[in-house]
């Protein structure tokens, strides 16, 4: 086991969720963090982290009780996303817009994109998908088998399992060829680093390879949009390219956004819910001989996992206007961060909140966010490649193990996995 | 009579009813929530009932 603080005492004012040491800490020390905020300092204040190159603003409110979360989130005129919903720190407008898209988009602007996108995010369309996820799956799982048997049995459940499934089924629905996915993969993993210094090497430049990382996807998307507007295929990026709301198109700006969305908002969650899936079913094996032997758990056991993971770990609002929320006084300006961890183990809406319970019914977590119009875009495509992922698991890797401890990302905005160590032992 | 109301500035067209209550709702080519049934028979009811309380945006409703 690493040595860990979990044990030293809790002190509230020496909480500070901008020290990115914070976020390596083990899930347990990270929880009691947030049950001791939830209980005692339901919109504690924080000092922005410092990020080299930018103005650091003048702080956030951490949301970690699910009834203000929800209550911000479903009031959008109020607590706006066009100011930036993914960084904490006031960034330039068009950087803002470039790489937050929808997520960092407000009514009405927000609403006419969604609908474009939405079509094709929709449960039909995912039901004409439903034998390629498959396909990707399996295919995935039985690399990984042969993977295990031309070495020495062991595997990484993150860059052979996790990372790969998503990634393919996204660079499928968009039609992104062969030789542009292992670029893809790359730079969208710069994108959502958080600034972990293992993918970003100048530390103290991050923002140029955000921006540098951006603009290759940028350009793999632009290449793409010109190809398809000239030959139309059935993938994704033609129906964005050809599809159009109140006679307008999508422009190549808001194309190329929108990629960046799908492959970071796509790859990262799905990658980072199985991964803990599989690291949760490892720590709770009566859960999954449970769910081994009745498939019919799936639904349920899905909805736990996204709960027990919170893949996003939180996305900003910002108060358009001074008011007051269950008991607390804003004013226009100030920043609240939604910590959906945190609120997912709010003991006011789940019983036993730290119990990992596949069967949990109802289980109304807020792992694809809360009520209103920023809700998930991919939640139906993010259900249906966890519901095949873990099936296919149990079929074909039943002697999966997972052997060593994962090493976490360090960053404050995704729940990240970078890599966990496990072997097949029927390979042996 | 049961029927179902939709607050179409609410609705971002997600699915998550067509998810659960398909005979009932389903989001069309455009990205528009259409009711196939505003007025759901007995069968549809609980179906319905679940995909009103699952909507993400609050954007449903049920008109007893």
């Amino acid at each position: 086991m690493a040595v860990d603080t979990a044990d030293a005492p809790l002190d509230l004012d020496s909480i500070d969720l901008s020290d990115p040491e914070f976020w390596v800490a083990s899930p347990a020390r990270r929880h009691a963090v947030f049950d001791l905020l939830r209980r005692e300092r339901p919109f504690a204040f924080f000092a922005e982290p410092v990020i080299p190159m930018l103005e650091p603003g003048p702080g956030y409110h951490a949301v970690t009780r699910y009834a203000d979360l929800d209550a911000i989130s479903s009031q959008p005129a109020v607590f706006c996303s066009g100011q930036g919903a993914v960084s904490i720190t006031d960034v330039p407008a068009d950087l803002n817009e470039f790489y937050g898209s929808l997520i960092s988009m407000d009514d009405p602007r927000h609403a006419k994109i969604r609908r474009i996108v939405s079509k094709v995010f929709t449960p039909r369309m995912l039901e004409q998908l439903m034998d390629s996820v498959q396909l990707v799956v399996e295919d995935v799982l039985d690399a990984a088998r042969r993977k295990a048997e031309d070495g020495d049995g062991s595997i990484d459940v993150v860059a052979d399992i996790a990372a790969p499934i998503p990634l393919r089924i996204i660079c499928d629905l968009m039609g992104v060829p062969e030789s542009d996915r292992a670029l893809v993969l790359a730079q969208s993993n710069i994108v959502l680093s958080g600034g972990d210094p293992e993918l970003i090497e100048d530390q103290d430049d991050p923002l140029t390879a955000f921006l540098e990382a951006g603009m290759a996807l940028a350009g793999v998307m632009e290449r793409m949009a010109a190809e398809r507007a000239e030959r139309p295929t059935d993938d994704l990026t033609t129906a964005l390219v050809r599809s159009e709301v109140d006679g307008e198109r999508l422009t190549s700006a808001e194309l190329a956004s929108f990629f960046i969305l799908l492959l970071v908002a796509g790859n990262e969650t799905t990658r980072n819910a199985i991964t803990h899936g599989v690291l949760a079913l490892s720590e709770h094996p009566e859960q999954r001989a449970r769910w081994v032997a009745d498939p019919s758990l799936t639904r349920t056991a899905v909805e736990e996992i996204v709960r027990w993971a919170s893949p996003v770990t939180w996305m900003r609002r910002t108060a358009t206007q001074d008011g007051e929320l269950n008991g607390h006084r804003f004013r226009a300006g100030d920043k609240f961060l939604l910590f959906y961890g945190a609120a997912n183990r709010d003991p006011a809406v789940f019983a036993d909140p730290h119990v990992f319970d596949l069967g949990r019914d109802p289980n109304p977590h807020v792992g694809f966010g809360g009520h209103g119009p920023h809700f998930c875009l991919g939640a139906h495509l993010a259900r249906r490649e966890l519901s095949v992922t873990f099936r296919a698991l149990f079929d074909r890797l039943p002697d999966l193990e997972v052997t060593g401890e994962p090493d976490r990302l360090r960053s404050s905005f995704v729940n990240g996995i970078k890599r966990l160590p496990a072997r097949l032992t029927g390979t042996l | 009579m049961t029927r179902v109301e939709v607050d179409r500035d609410r609705c971002v067209g997600s699915g998550a009813c067509e998810a659960l209550a398909p005979a009932v709702f389903e989001v069309d080519d455009d990205g528009v929530l259409a009711v196939l049934r505003p007025v759901p028979g007995e069968d549809d009811l609980p179906d319905v009932r679940d995909a009103v309380a699952a909507c993400p945006t609050r954007a449903l409703a049920l008109d007893d």
